[in-house]
């Protein structure tokens, strides 16, 4: 138990530091962008035709702490970051952590729900998949798979949208109906939510089912070929306890070691999605950031929570592993 | 003696994305209750194959030549293996009465699962006990094979077992049923020699206290020659002599055989040189006609040889070879 502790405070650990340098990395990319918060919001001043001088850029420069060495700034970047504390918007000049706030918690939420969709399909079908000797079955699986993978989750989302809209004069957009948009949380607007949301987490999970269930195939055919799975039938273990407690038992553990990967990839196509269906989650907010206002304290804000969500699951998949894998449980507890 | 087991022309084919494979051709043996018989030929000659389709446990694209018959001989009355479908029916010949051990004790125990589940797992599928009883017959098992701690290996997983150990705990699981067959394929030759020595040892005392027939496959002439009473030769997936171990050991018959033993360094006389057969294996996917050895044969009588398969041909009694060296035409 002692070393198991040990063995969760040092992956702990390994966990933070790997926030720290990602923070640093962040950070460092932030600066890169030529122009700092001070100008950029004196001009937008000067563009609503105030007179500015370089003094007033000055100004707020220390007001914004900015004439601080960048070390120091660094470090006090990161340690508002880990409270979950950004600071303000350069160009939208409301707190990010405000301004992100739900929305944040939305994308990692449908994130997640894609996650689990593409393997709550992807476990059964592909232990199908690469156990099953009919042709027909399998070709129509493969097919099905190639789909996922070949076509783009962003045509299927306008493919969606198209089709919705011609025949339910209903284009699906959105995450919530109008009128629950500002309103607080109830059932009726949670129950809103869920009908919209199952479109963008269907899109979301859509490739990413048919990856895991590439994985999980492969995975699974691996471990069937192997020694120990004659052995057991060798034994006279068979039918669904053979398959069960043999190649899928063993198959688990590298498919725990694949949802990091999953859920990053996840990550990446959700702003994209995300714009097609005008949803207003993170990522959307990061394009917006990056790409249309140079709004690098916002952009910084959501990739250095998007990466804590993927250090996040890996830390629990870390210890989930150690809990089921006993190479790796008897290697710390002993 | 009792009859345990009757091998009759068992052929074996896989097809392959190359073509058909004949990994075992018209083979026949006999294995007596209470006998060892060793089962020696090159890599490649179809030993695993032939231990893996007494039990039926090979692949799905593998298929029976239709004259093969394989019998079990069991106090109950005889068994038709080839008879036997599905997992209820195989039951018998896989961990009942026929045990397996597999080439690579590592690779045959599940990494995940307690070497004690295991055990008991077997137990349950073929005994009639609980699973307390299973639990304690797997530990007197373990500590039969000389595992020393046996309750504590129970919990243990085999990559924390050692070559040894790991290969005790597999004999121990494949004798826990008290099974009438054991076929062994090459249990010793991952271990190093004293250890092989121990593994060797126990076995025969096992043999002898549980009074069940041995199918020992071997590279090793040597570990033949310690263990088995007889000794069946196979090249190419065909059987090409058998008979007493003595006299097929002093007397091979076979060119294929009295290469085997010529290509053994001599610890009598170190200087002498190692003749190995030779020539290459042929290829499974172009077996030789006629006498499947004639590619490599020093003697071949020609065509003959090239063009008919030798039947068998009585050496000395029980001792039985198949070349045309003694057969009617080619017979000396
Ligand atoms: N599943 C399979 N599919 C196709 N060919 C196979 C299969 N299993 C075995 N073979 C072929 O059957 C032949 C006999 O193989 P087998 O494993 O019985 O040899 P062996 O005598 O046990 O050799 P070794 O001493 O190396 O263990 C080989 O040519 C092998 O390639
Ligand atoms: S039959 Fe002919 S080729 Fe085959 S072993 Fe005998 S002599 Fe050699
Ligand atoms: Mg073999």
């Amino acid at each position: 138990m002692l070393q198991f502790s040990k063995f969760v405070a040092v992956r702990a650990a390994l966990a933070v530091l790997t926030l720290v340098l990602v923070s640093f990395i962040v950070f460092t990319l932030m600066e890169l962008v030529p122009g700092d918060c001070a100008e950029r919001y004196v001009a937008f001043k000067s563009s609503q035709g105030s007179v500015i001088t370089a003094a007033d850029i000055q100004i707020e420069r220390v007001r914004l702490g900015l004439d601080q060495p960048y070390v120091q700034r660094w470090g006090s970047w990161i340690f508002n970051a880990f409270q979950g504390e950004f600071g303000d918007s350069c160009i939208l000049r409301v707190n990010i952590a405000q301004l992100l706030g739900q929305k944040f918690w939305l994308s990692l939420g449908l994130c997640l729900s894609a996650l689990l969709l593409a393997y709550a399909i992807a476990i059964p079908v592909g232990i199908i998949a690469a156990t099953s000797k009919n042709a027909v079955l399998n070709n129509s699986l493969r097919l099905v798979s190639y789909l996922g993978l070949a076509l783009p989750n962003f045509l299927l989302a306008l493919m969606i949208m198209l089709f919705s809209t011609v025949f339910f004069g209903d284009s699906l957009t959105g995450l919530f109906s109008k009128e629950y948009r500002d309103a607080p949380w109830d059932y009726d607007k949670v129950m809103d939510f869920l009908g919209h949301a199952w479109l963008p987490v269907f899109i979301l999970g859509w490739s990413a089912t048919a990856f895991a269930i590439q994985t999980v195939r492969a995975l699974m055919s691996d471990e069937i070929g192997k020694l120990y799975v004659t052995a057991a039938a060798a034994r006279g273990v068979s039918g669904r306890r053979l398959l069960m407690r043999y190649p899928a038992r063993h198959a688990l553990s590298p498919i725990i070691n694949s949802l990091g990967f999953d859920l990053n990839r996840i990550f990446t196509e959700l702003p994209i999605v995300a714009l097609i269906l005008t949803l207003t989650e993170a990522g959307s907010l990061l394009i917006e950031a990056l790409a249309r206002s140079n709004d690098q304290q916002l952009a910084g804000a959501i990739i250095f929570m998007l990466t804590a969500s993927i250090v996040g699951i890996n830390f629990i998949t870390d210890i989930i592993l150690a809990l089921t894998d006993p190479r790796i449980r008897r290697s710390i507890v002993g | 003696m009792t009859r345990l087991l009757d091998v009759e022309n068992l052929t074996l084919k896989f097809d392959t994305d190359e073509g058909r494979i004949t990994a075992v051709d018209d083979v026949s043996f006999t294995l007596e209750a209470g006998e060892v018989m060793g089962l020696v030929g090159e890599s490649g000659s179809g030993k695993s194959v032939t231990a893996k389709s007494i039990m039926k446990l090979n692949p799905g694209n593998a298929s029976y030549g239709d004259d093969t018959k394989i019998t079990l001989h069991l106090e109950d009355g005889p068994v038709d293996i080839m008879s036997l479908h599905g997992s209820k029916e195989l039951k018998v010949v896989r961990g009942g009465a026929i045990s397996l051990i597999f080439q690579e004790p590592m690779a045959s125990f599940a990494p995940a699962i307690t070497i004690g589940d295991q055990m008991v797992e077997q137990l349950l599928i073929h005994m009639d006990m609980n699973a307390k009883r299973a639990k304690e017959v797997s530990i007197e098992m373990l500590d039969r094979v000389g595992i020393s701690d046996p309750s504590m290996r129970f919990g243990q997983y085999a990559f924390e077992l050692s070559g040894g150990m790991r290969q005790r705990a597999m004999i121990a699981m494949a004798l826990s049923t008290k099974p009438k067959l054991l076929i062994a394929d090459e249990p010793t030759t991952a271990l190093d020699v004293t250890i092989q020595a121990q593994v060797i040892d126990l076995m025969k005392d096992l043999v002898k206290d549980f009074g069940m027939g041995i199918i020992f496959i071997t590279h090793d002439l040597g570990v033949i020659a310690q263990t088995a009473d007889k000794v069946a030769v196979m090249y190419l997936g065909r059987l090409i002599e058998q008979g007493p171990v003595r006299d097929v050991l002093r007397n091979p018959s076979h060119p294929y055989t009295k290469g085997l033993i010529a290509a053994l360094p001599r610890l009598d006389d170190l200087d002498s040189p190692l003749t190995p057969i030779p020539g290459d294996i042929p290829s499974p996917l172009e077996r030789p006609t006629g006498c499947v050895f004639h590619t490599r044969c020093s003697v071949n009588l020609g065509d003959i040889c090239t063009a008919k398969i030798p039947n068998f041909a009585k050496v000395t009694e029980g001792h039985n070879v198949a070349c045309h060296l003694f057969n009617g035409e080619g017979a000396k």
